[in-house]
């Protein structure tokens, strides 16, 4: 049987379709980026060969910000990581447990993954609006006047404005995820758990979240690498503005690409996040691993 | 009082607090669709100030027409089910196909194999748009439902694998022993066993490819120039003017984009539910 | 090994299929496929004359847009006027579009005719010679086209788009507004504004209202003043690099301006406001003033209150005069040049043009740059208001965002919204446009 299953042309035939795909449409572009990224090219006009003058220049140049807007695409993976997940965590665990109405929170939580980002993205521009936006009118209702803001159009807070929906919206999913894991605890380990006088919070502590690590572990890379992907929440409630506070290098890689005509630049960004995310998707792979 | 029933209370109170935290969210949750619904029912006026959460005061039910009568949105409608379904049904294929040759075949470089599929759940969908702008220019394939069912497909593809793998590993491999010595080839493993057992796997991998191609603009806008192709996605943008922009149907729009999702969703959320448990932990 | 063989040789057939795509693709609303690419099948082509030449178009006016109905009918009309060629046009959204066209010139996938903006975006198509150059083409239509109006298209001396439609930056005033401090006319010096605008907002009235979030409409106030400061000429060269930054007059025009922002006189939640939010709230009577394009004519002649169109008045009156505008002729049709039709796309850019722009003015979508020979008493009060007003205008400067390129105007789009948020002042402004562009 193993012979039979080490026929090198069945494997190359069941790997086929998925090469194909992959390698022609993910692969082959990545490597057009990285040729392009070595560039000074504006898209129309001949290319300049100018080896690594555009990453130079990306990590000295004040203007562009790269670093800026990394650091708050980190800042995205680290409120995520901290906050995020948790809460999904804790919805999962309470839902897990087998509560009244388990079915109808479960569809309810999962539902702002399911709605265009176009739609959260307008609703959340009406409750930031300074004028007769939700939270400010909230704020005034009870009475605290002073701590109304122009919240997507201050310096000091627009950031943080654009991360709470982008944290929000996703929370369904990943409760989804660890809500599945949190099903799969074999029964006979929480009776015996229980039998022996834990409590719920130390069932899950102990028995629960051990055994669903390995969901634990694509949670967090999704929600990491997803953080550093960024793009459209934040392209539609500040488009990176005011004065380039809530820039993440999904936007700049936008606006080099397309409006600012440096292709060979936004090639440039568009390598870096790749090798960024994979760089974390393998650390935090690593992390889980010298856990165990 | 005592102790056991101090220890009743504490639980009673407990609980009582578990449920106000999971209502209060699933208010915070339901808003969006019951926002969509009512602005989608509105005029401008109302929607920029004068009514922005409130029921509207005209119900506006000709946004719906509006919306329907311009951009011919049945046509972008049924061109976004086409691109959805093929998309799905491209993954599957492909992805079960790549996981069998991963989880079942015997290999050297199989785990390498593994974490080069998965570079893929990295790679931003934006970064790519002109060299596949390019290839599929060269390919002939701009101007159809390959422009997106091709990129959507490949997109998908990584989080494919990774909820599959889960799955098959799950199998017991006396099964393929068993048809092994029944005179099964690896084909006919595949086809007789695995396959009808990774029924469970069809819907995580559907709704996941289904999220990635449905809402997606960035590529349907740029790949596709005949209205004969366009997406639900580009005919919502079409009802933007360059000066100025009637949003009432706007919300109409994605109002009829996103109810059948839901309505979808609903139906089949225990399967859905059910899928992820069977495929979560080894994932 | 039988069935493996057989897998593969489906998978072959998937492939093959996706390749000829096109062809095998459904096209349920009649769109023969071949029709895509004329130049891909000469075999069909060439021969019998019958045979249509089909010509691409792509442009912005989507379904909700106001120049729609004007593409349609000037697209029939083409149609049915020519029996050898037939034009397949296409609408895209504004913003998006931007995009499709640049990846487009990218992959080498423009359409024979391709809407674009003058100044510098059409410069790099022409610069790179993905536009062709229509000089010659232009000729017979000369007598119902000025030339001037070609001016923001031609670069080294060629034309090489057709204009269209266009727009200047206009001064909406709510005139119930005003009349409520006393005013019964706009201001038209700037002591006057200034005065107004302090009665205002002792009445509890925002003069202006502005978006942060799209710059853009920071340029729609900012560069009125800048021109009314420095002059029509003095501008235009600082936009084509012909003068420095570093013109002291430059930093007083800017620091006026903050001065107005500063003095209360801007809506201070504009900042985070988009244009389409800001306009509503100028419709909705809350602001008195609102200085943007003349576009917003047909819908803000459709409010209720009573308003009339002006310009900024004049600041620096040794540089400047009354009807130096900002604006001037800026969407137009370029023809791609590496388009196996392009002397007929050339031909037919300027016929197609002149409809739509016809079609565009009847419907209010702008200002005519091809000289109206039909009846224009039928267009709102407004779009009149501001045709004369151009009519005896003496100097138009392209709005900078479109006359710069396209690097070098984020450059000066990132300093205008700083100068918005008061983050720099009119020293910071000229200082850090002088280091960044010169």
């Amino acid at each position: 049987m193993k012979k039979m299953l080490s026929n090198k042309l069945v494997i190359f035939a069941f790997l086929l379709p998925a090469l194909i795909l992959f390698i022609g449409i993910l692969i082959a572009p990545i490597l057009m980026s990285g040729y392009y990224s070595l560039h000074d090219w504006d898209g129309f006009t001949q290319k300049t060969f100018i080896l690594f003058r555009n990453y130079k220049e990306l990590f000295t140049s004040n203007s562009i910000g790269f670093m800026k807007a990394l650091g708050n695409s980190l800042l995205l993976a680290a409120i995520s990581v901290a906050f995020q997940l948790p809460l999904a965590l804790w919805f999962a665990l309470r839902l897990g447990s087998g509560i009244k109405g388990e079915r109808a929170f479960l569809s309810i939580y999962f539902l702002p993954v399911l709605i265009s980002t176009v739609v959260i993205g307008q609703l959340w521009l009406k409750i930031y609006n300074p004028d007769y936006g939700l939270l400010n009118q909230f704020l005034r209702a009870v009475g605290l006047e002073n701590w109304t803001r122009i919240w997507l159009g201050d310096k000091k807070t627009a950031l943080l404005a654009c991360f709470i929906p982008t944290v929000w919206q996703y929370v369904g999913y990943h409760m989804l995820l660890m809500y599945a894991g949190v099903k799969s605890v074999p029964t006979e380990l929480r009776e015996a758990a229980m039998l022996d006088g834990a409590t719920t919070g130390q069932v899950d502590w102990h028995i629960v979240i051990p055994y669903i690590k390995p969901v634990l572990r694509v949670s967090v890379i999704f929600s990491v690498t997803g953080s550093l992907k960024s793009f459209d929440l934040i392209y539609v409630l500040t488009n990176g503005g005011p004065f380039h506070s809530t820039e993440v290098p999904s936007t700049l890689m936008i606006s080099m690409l397309f409006l600012r005509n440096r292709y060979g630049m936004g090639s440039t960004i568009a390598v870096l996040l790749i090798v960024l995310c994979f760089a974390f998707a393998l650390l935090i792979g690593l992390f889980f691993k010298e856990e165990d | 009082m005592n102790e056991l029933e101090k220890r009743i209370l504490k639980d009673k109170i407990k609980t009582a607090f578990v449920y106000v935290v999971l209502i209060f969210w699933a208010i915070i949750d339901l808003f969006p669709v019951y926002w969509m619904f009512t602005f989608s029912l509105k005029n401008n006026e109302e929607i920029f100030g004068s009514n922005v959460i409130g029921l509207p005061k005209h119900w506006l039910w000709e946004n719906y027409a509006q919306a329907m009568k311009t951009g011919n949105m049945l046509v972008y409608f049924k061109n976004s089910v086409i691109v959805a379904v093929a998309t799905i049904l491209i993954v599957l294929i492909a992805a079960l196909m790549a996981t069998y040759a991963i989880t079942r075949l015997v290999w050297k470089s199989r785990k390498t194999m593994n974490k080069f599929f998965m570079l893929g759940l990295t790679i931003p969908i934006h970064a790519s748009i002109v060299p596949i702008y390019v290839t599929l220019s060269r390919l002939k394939m701009l101007n159809s439902y390959w422009a997106l069912i091709i990129p959507y497909a490949a997109f998908s593809l990584a989080m494919g694998i990774l909820v599959c793998t889960g799955f098959m590993s799950e199998i017991p491999r006396e099964l393929d022993e068993s048809a092994c010595i029944d005179g099964c080839g690896p084909w006919g493993i595949f086809f007789r066993i695995i396959v009808p057992l990774m029924k469970p796997a069809v819907s995580s991998v559907g709704i996941y490819t289904f999220l990635q191609c449905w809402n997606e603009l960035m590529f349907a806008n740029v790949f596709i120039s005949n209205s004969a192709f366009k997406t639900l996605p580009v005919g919502i943008q079409a009802l933007s003017g360059q000066y100025t922009t009637n949003w009432g149907p706007i919300g109409a729009a994605l109002v009829l984009a996103t109810f059948p999702t839901l309505i979808m969703y609903i139906f089949l959320s225990k399967r859905i539910k059910d899928s992820f448990i069977a495929g979560a932990v080894k994932g | 090994m039988k069935k493996a063989l057989a897998l593969l040789m489906a998978l072959c057939m998937i492939v093959a299929l996706c390749a000829c795509g096109q062809a095998a693709a459904p096209a349920p609303t009649a769109a023969p496929a071949a029709a895509e690419k004329p130049a891909e099948a000469p075999a069909a082509a060439a021969p019998a004359a019958a045979e249509k030449t089909v010509l691409n178009l792509w442009c912005i006016a989507t379904e909700s847009d106001a120049n729609h109905e004007s593409y349609v009918k000037a697209i029939d009309a083409f149609n049915a006027a020519h029996d050898d060629v037939e034009i397949k046009w296409e609408a895209f959204e504004n913003e998006s579009y931007k995009t499709k066209v640049k990846a487009a010139a990218q992959a080498g996938e423009l359409p024979d005719i391709f809407f674009s903006w003058s100044g510098a975006f059409l410069g790099d198509f022409a610069n790179a010679g993905a536009a062709l150059c229509l000089d010659d083409y232009y000729t017979p239509y000369a007598d119902q086209l000025p030339e001037v109006m070609l001016a923001n298209a031609t670069y080294d001396g060629h034309h090489y788009a057709a204009p269209l439609n266009f727009n200047v930056v206009t001064l909406f005033a709510n005139m119930d507004l005003l009349a409520q401090v006393g005013y019964d006319h706009i201001p038209a010096t700037y002591e006057e504004l200034t005065d107004c605008c302090d009665k205002l907002v002792a009445a509890g009235i925002t003069p202006f209202g502005c978006s942060g979030k799209e710059t853009w409409c920071v340029t729609e106030y900012l560069e009125p003043v800048i021109i009314k400061t420095i002059g029509a000429e003095e501008l235009g060269n600082v936009f084509y690099l012909k003068s420095s930054w570093n013109n002291p007059d430059i930093a007083t025009a800017v620091s006026t301006f903050q001065e107005m922002v500063n003095g209360g006189y801007f809506d201070p939640n504009g900042l985070a406001l988009g244009n389409d939010e800001v306009k509503a709230n100028f419709i909705a009577g809350k602001y008195a003033f609102y200085q943007n394009g003349s576009w917003n004519c047909g819908e803000i002649a459709g409010m209720d209150a009573n308003v009339q169109v002006g310009e900024f008045p004049v600041m620096n009156a040794d540089n400047a005069t009354l009807g130096m505008l900002i604006g001037g002729p800026n969407d137009c049709l370029a023809v791609n040049a590496a388009s196996p039709n392009a002397a007929k796309a050339a031909e037919a850019v300027w016929e197609i043009a002149r409809d739509v722009c016809h079609w565009g003015t009847l419907a209010g979508a702008g200002l005519p740059s091809w000289t109206p020979d039909y009846d224009t008493s039928s267009i709102n009060a407004l779009s009149n208001a501001v045709a004369e007003m151009v009519a005896t205008s003496n100097g138009m400067v392209l709005f900078g965002d479109n006359a710069q390129s396209a690097n070098i105007a984020n450059i000066y789009l990132d300093y205008v919204s700083q100068v918005y948020g008061c983050a720099i002042d009119g020293e910071g402004f000229i200082a850090g446009l002088t280091a960044d562009i010169g």
